[in-house]
């Protein structure tokens, strides 16, 4: 969003309270969706749920092409819609609910950096499997994107996507790297994140904030969805940490018994 | 003030590597084999030292005055070069090592010099790497796109200093390549990253970038408190990433120079900046106050002078011969020739014989 845009977004924002009929769109669970999208996507929904928003989660085929910034999830609140974690955040910290605001100036700069962190090491990483593996891209990825569309426009929409992709992982010099790389690259970003979290309920003090809901969303999505191999799940089963942070979030705020984001045929079900 | 501001232009990514070369080398005492670096600068002489013994420190170095000049003493030697193809790589910085080839990324250098015990990161806790990680994302995310735009992108900036530093260093035919090419290519990353293939440089992206920057340095400027360097009193990695990414915006004299004010008013980072020029840089550091003092900057001007004197007296030569030429070709000068009388006669006694 432009500056001015949010400006504006967040004065209306401002105005109203969280209404009851909010709504976020993401892709079809079942046959649509990947690793990526799923992974943002819980992360928004954790977070939601963190601040006590209700949100209903609705899949759409063509919600990249809703999405005002093409990048899923979106959320429709009211008469706005604002897509992605970061404008999000700030959207929700308009209408009064904010869950960082007890942090200070020294912790604030820390989590900010380790959202980047995620954003950088892991989403490039899932991108990266997902699209620039050939393996993977054609055993799921393309099958998965195209699957609601009939030929050819299936084939074209996948290539297209794949092709923008891996110019993207071009531009900022990740094509050279090897898988082994990408998956050194995850490890480290976990253990990072391991170290950070040392034995801590959350990531700061006791109370969470957008940071976990970002890291449960791309760990929890990495855990219980099922690749061409398992080597990305075992790289972050590793950090037992990391796993017990998952169990915990994934008990306290996602306790009923239909759990959003866990249940499709791509998705392995429970954590193990 | 340019040749100043054009040395700590060099890349800056160069930069980190070499700082982080300074730091370990005070950490660490292990003799290796040599490594070379490079950066785009003029080229100089370059002095060749031997391979590392340990007590080499980095006031003992070499006597290279560039601000790299110091880590040539321990075991790197450093080639200023100032065509990218020449390095061997193909592009730079590049590191050329005895046991493992060539390496031009700049994280694959750190790796590297890791590997031969070169660990400025050594005292850090577990947690504080972690930190380093997720600040240099950070740095990645939010400050390298826009210090790229008002280098390469901005108009302003673009045409009046770095067009005219590269196209000046860099030899014939390349330096009316590479500026463009450069310039093209950042601007194509740009687009990538944003999503938005029809980018333009313009007020609305310079606002959008300018102000993730802003925040990412009020960030650094928070985590980095009253604080010497970002982790204590020794400097590390994250020292040198920020320091790499930070200083050419502090020295560097932009005409739209709004990063440089931001980072102004930021009086710690400010600080953290100058303090490890004066304590690293040192020949940098004071070259600022008193550039007509300092021996670099005779040379620079010794380097740039034969140069001016010869094109000029050139050119005007050229100029001169032609007119002349013309002149002479057009019959608007007459060349007299004092030998004319003589050949007369004796042409006419030949005539005469002839005639006979």
């Amino acid at each position: 969003m432009s500056l001015a845009a949010e400006a504006f977004v967040s004065q209306i924002a401002a105005a109203e309270p969280w209404p009851e009929n909010a709504t976020l769109y993401q892709p079809l669970k079942e046959d649509q969706i990947l690793l990526s999208d799923s992974a943002s996507s819980l992360a928004v929904q954790t977070f939601l749920r963190m601040c006590g928003l209700p949100v209903e989660v609705s899949c759409r085929a063509n919600a990249e092409y809703m999405s005002p910034s093409g990048k899923v999830p979106f959320i429709h609140v009211g008469n706005q819609v604002v897509s992605e974690l970061g404008p999000i955040v700030q959207f929700t910290k308009a209408k009064g609910h904010a869950l960082s605001d007890g942090l200070d100036d020294v912790q604030r700069a820390e989590m900010k950096a380790y959202m980047e962190l995620v954003n950088n090491m892991l989403l490039t990483a899932e991108l990266y499997i997902q699209w620039c593996d050939d393996s993977t891209s054609a055993e799921i990825s393309r099958p998965r994107y195209s699957s609601p569309y009939s030929w050819p426009l299936n084939h074209v929409l996948a290539y297209q996507k794949q092709w923008e992709v891996r110019r993207k992982m071009n531009a900022i010099g990740w094509s050279g790297k090897s898988l082994e790389q990408v998956y050194e690259d995850v490890s480290q970003c976990c253990q990072a994140l391991s170290q950070r979290l040392g034995t801590q309920p959350f990531f700061f003090n006791k109370q969470p904030t957008e940071l976990d809901a970002l890291v449960f969303g791309h760990l929890f999505t990495i855990l219980t969805t099922q690749l061409t191999n398992d080597e990305l799940a075992e790289k972050v089963k590793s950090y037992t940490n990391l796993l017990s942070f998952c169990h915990r979030i994934e008990q306290t705020y996602f306790k009923e018994p239909e759990r959003e984001g866990q249940s499709s045929r791509h998705s392995k079900g429970a954590l193990p | 003030m340019l040749s100043m501001a054009q040395r700590m232009h060099s890349t800056l990514i160069g930069r980190i590597t070499v700082f982080g070369l300074s730091l370990a080398n005070q950490r660490q005492e292990v003799a290796r084999g040599h490594l070379v670096a490079e950066s785009v600068e003029r080229v100089r002489s370059s002095c060749r030292k031997g391979g590392g013994e340990p007590e080499r420190r980095r006031d003992a170095e070499t006597k290279e005055r560039d601000a790299y000049a110091k880590f040539a003493g321990a075991p790197l030697k450093v080639h200023k070069i100032t065509n990218p193809w020449r390095s061997p790589t193909g592009s730079l910085p590049a590191l050329k090592t005895v046991e493992e080839g060539s390496i031009s990324q700049p994280s694959k250098i750190i790796i590297h010099l890791r590997k031969q015990k070169y660990n400025a990161d050594y005292d850090l806790s577990a947690k504080e790497g972690a930190d380093t990680l997720a600040f240099v994302s950070l740095l990645e995310e939010k400050l390298l796109p826009a210090l790229v735009y008002t280098l390469w992108i901005d108009s302003k900036n673009y045409v009046d200093i770095t067009r005219c530093w590269y196209a000046e260093h860099i030899p014939f035919p390349l330096n009316f390549l590479l500026p463009n090419r450069i310039h093209g290519q950042q601007l194509e990353k740009l687009r990538l990253l944003r999503g938005d293939v029809a980018l333009e440089p313009g007020e609305q992206l310079e606002k959008e970038l300018y102000h993730d920057a802003y925040e990412c340095m009020t960030l650094l400027s928070q985590r980095l408190g009253s604080q010497k360097f970002f982790f204590g009193d020794t400097p590390s990695s994250l020292d040198a990433y920020v320091f790499g990414h930070l200083a050419p915006l502090l020295k560097i004299k932009l005409p739209n120079g709004k990063l440089h004010q931001h980072l102004s008013s930021l009086k710690n980072l400010e600080k953290f900046c100058s303090n490890i020029l004066l304590l690293y840089f040192p020949s940098d550091a004071r070259e600022t106050p008193n550039r007509k003092v300092h021996v670099q900057s005779d040379s620079s001007d010794f380097d740039s002078e034969p140069h001016l004197r010869r094109n000029q007296i050139l050119s005007v030569l050229f100029a001169v011969g032609t007119m002349l030429g013309y002149a002479v070709l057009t019959g608007i000068i007459k060349v007299k020739r004092k030998s004319l009388p003589l050949k007369n006669s004796s042409h006419g006694e030949e005539d005469d014989d002839d005639e006979d």
